[in-house]
């Protein structure tokens, strides 16, 4: 076949054919240009996030009949709102008119949406509501639905987690999130109130790196004893990171040991999603904790209650744009910007019905630990732009994903291994190549 | 002490006691003598940037700083450690403060709230060099003539809420 051949067979100029890019991935490592090819990045924003369920936002945070919260599927804008019917909605944030964005604030409250450029006004649930001067448009008829703000094809909520999709041939988003929605059940049953909310303000941080790179160092317990040894006092002591911590957790042991972090297990599951064992439990005798597992206690019971505070799962990964943890619970959202330029996100979760110091608490733990000047974040980030340098080379074009321990495999398609194993971020890319390739 | 009138002989005393105090406080940062800007603070002193323009409690939300005296202790200890990646090699910063106001005196406390503008230059060999700006609001305890001790300093940095490269040394 022909260069010319293959550029003209293929849509919208893009170059690569499913051949190509299958054989960027392959069982034991990944291609470098799937990091740095502008080409495939482009690829990336239509197939992975046009085709696979994504986060959005929560329903906390458009709890009013009006409000909204403006964000991005990929790279395009959306708006997700509370309409006068009380229902969520997901819109896209353009113009029928001239494709002008229409809502410009990040988040707020209004009775509809009126672009700026020529009037055309909307309803919170992204319908047309009236066109200015229709006299001007005799030979046009104007539809609701049609000629409004247009709805993503699908989305749904999971404990007012909201997630959308732009492709209405996926399948639902019960089964694109699997066992990771047991997850969103335990966040939910952990707070008294059995609902979580997100306040508390957003930290937002850049890194020049591609998106890819974050989501395989959200299950990477290889790289904290190394990245994050300026973080860790001597004997792997870190600093207070959550309630009931005296000198800060016991990181890892010392540098160049990892055998605590294989314990912990990673858990690779269908569609990406990936989740790490959690972290061993620390004893917190502090009055707030104390009222909160009585509170617990009072809702579940003693045992529901024990069976509750066991963390079972550390970062888990909602793949491909969102990760939460419930140390200092929070939700981090990956927003790509371009091949080597991503937005983080770090949304704080709060418990409802749990003593507000708790809360307090978590918002300053986070203040350490996830905002543009933490101790432990930073490092990562230097990490990530370091990796997108060092992959300019010509001199090796593959990226190693090889790390490898025992493997236990369950029904549900899930599968057990070691904490530093890199199965976590084959499965990613295992994920990825399905939404590439696939046909949906 | 108690403030006189802006424009009596006292008061220009008193901003300029302040104003080197201040013109001191930064420049240590600058100097990257971090412990010693730490000793400057009350044993209950805090230090905060928030992480937007209008937010009023550095409890109810996130920060972009934060830090009591331990964590500044922390936070500086890391920067000092041989292999903080983040910072190798390290920002440098200089720092500006001007438009000094004293804004209020509480005598039973010996209190003196301190407005002031300032600009940081950052730069970290290998990327563009950041301008950062804004107000800072002071609490200061004046033990002395020209001694002064921090309770709180507030940075409310001009784009505090945009997405920000990694920051590793105090506004």
């Amino acid at each position: 076949m022909t260069e010319f051949g293959l550029i003209i067979e293929t849509t919208n100029m893009n170059p690569y054919l499913n051949e190509h890019i299958q054989a960027l991935v392959q069982p034991d490592r990944v291609h470098r240009d799937i990091y740095e090819d502008p080409a495939l990045f482009d690829l990336e924003m239509e197939r992975v996030f046009g085709r696979s369920w994504v986060f959005v936002g929560h329903e906390s945070q458009v709890p009013k009949p009006g409000d909204f919260f403006c964000t991005r599927i990929g790279l395009q804008p959306v708006v997700m709102t509370r309409h006068s019917d009380g229902k969520v909605y997901v819109v896209y944030n353009r113009c029928a008119h001239r494709g002008v964005k229409v809502v410009n604030e990040e988040c707020g409250n209004a009775g509809r949406f009126m672009c700026m450029y020529h009037g055309w006004t909307y309803d919170t649930n992204g319908d047309l509501d009236f066109v200015t001067q229709p006299e001007g448009y005799p030979d046009h008829e104007f539809d609701k639905v049609k000629h409004g703000m247009g709805r993503v094809a699908q989305w749904g909520s999971h404990h007012g987690f909201v997630f959308a999709n732009l492709s209405s041939r996926a399948g639902g988003m019960k089964d694109w999130l699997g066992e990771n929605a047991d997850f969103l059940d335990d966040v939910a049953i952990s707070a008294p109130a059995g609902e979580v909310e997100i306040t508390g303000g957003v930290h937002r941080y850049l890194y020049h790196g591609n998106w890819k790179m974050q989501v395989e160092n959200l299950i990477d317990m290889y790289h904290p004893a190394y990245s994050h040894e300026s973080s860790s006092a001597k004997g792997g002591q870190q600093f207070t990171r959550r309630g009931g911590d005296k000198g800060g957790i016991q990181f890892f042991e010392k540098p160049g040991r990892v055998k605590s972090m294989d314990g912990l297990g990673t858990h690779a599951l269908p569609n990406g999603h990936t989740w790490q064992g959690g972290l061993p439990p620390v004893e917190n005798n502090s009055d707030d904790h104390r009222e909160y597992v009585r509170l617990l206690e009072k809702k579940h019971g003693p045992e529901k209650t024990k069976d509750i505070l066991i963390k079972k799962r550390h970062n888990v990964i909602f793949y491909p744009n969102m990760a939460m943890q419930e140390l200092n619970p929070h939700i981090r959202v990956i927003r790509p910007l371009a091949v080597d330029r991503t937005e983080i996100l770090i949304y704080p979760v709060k418990l409802k019905g749990a003593p507000e110091q708790m809360f307090r608490d978590q918002l300053i733990n986070l203040n350490k630990t996830h905002s543009p000047t933490s101790l432990v974040q930073t490092d990562d980030v230097e990490a990530f732009a370091r990796a997108q340098e060092g992959i300019q080379t010509s001199g090796n074009e593959w990226i190693l994903l090889a790390r490898k321990g025992p493997e236990e495999r369950f029904n549900s398609g899930r599968i057990r291994t070691t904490g530093t194993s890199e199965e976590g971020m084959r499965n990613h890319h295992r994920a990825w190549l399905k939404y590439m390739c696939g046909e949906t | 002490m108690s403030v006189s009138k802006p424009g009596s002989d006292d008061f220009l005393v008193l901003r300029l006691e302040v104003q080197d105090f201040l013109i001191f406080e930064v420049g240590l940062l600058d100097d990257r003598k971090f412990e010693e800007w730490t000793d400057l603070f009350t044993d209950d002193g805090y230090y905060w940037a928030p992480a937007t323009p209008d937010q009023d409690d550095p409890q109810s939300s996130v920060s972009l700083f934060f830090d009591d005296v331990p964590m500044m202790r922390t936070r500086f200890a890391r920067l000092r450690h041989p292999r903080v990646h983040s910072q190798i090699p390290p920002s440098r910063t200089s720092h500006m403060v001007s438009n000094v106001t004293i804004d209020g005196h509480d005598a039973t406390e010996g209190e003196f709230l301190i407005g002031a503008r300032f600009q940081m230059l950052e730069y970290r060999p290998g990327h563009e060099q950041r301008t950062f700006g804004g107000r800072y609001e002071y609490q200061l305890l004046r033990r002395a003539a020209g001694d002064f001790q921090i309770s709180a300093k507030k940075a409310v940095v001009l784009n505090c809420d945009s997405v920000h490269l990694p920051i590793a040394i105090p506004f």
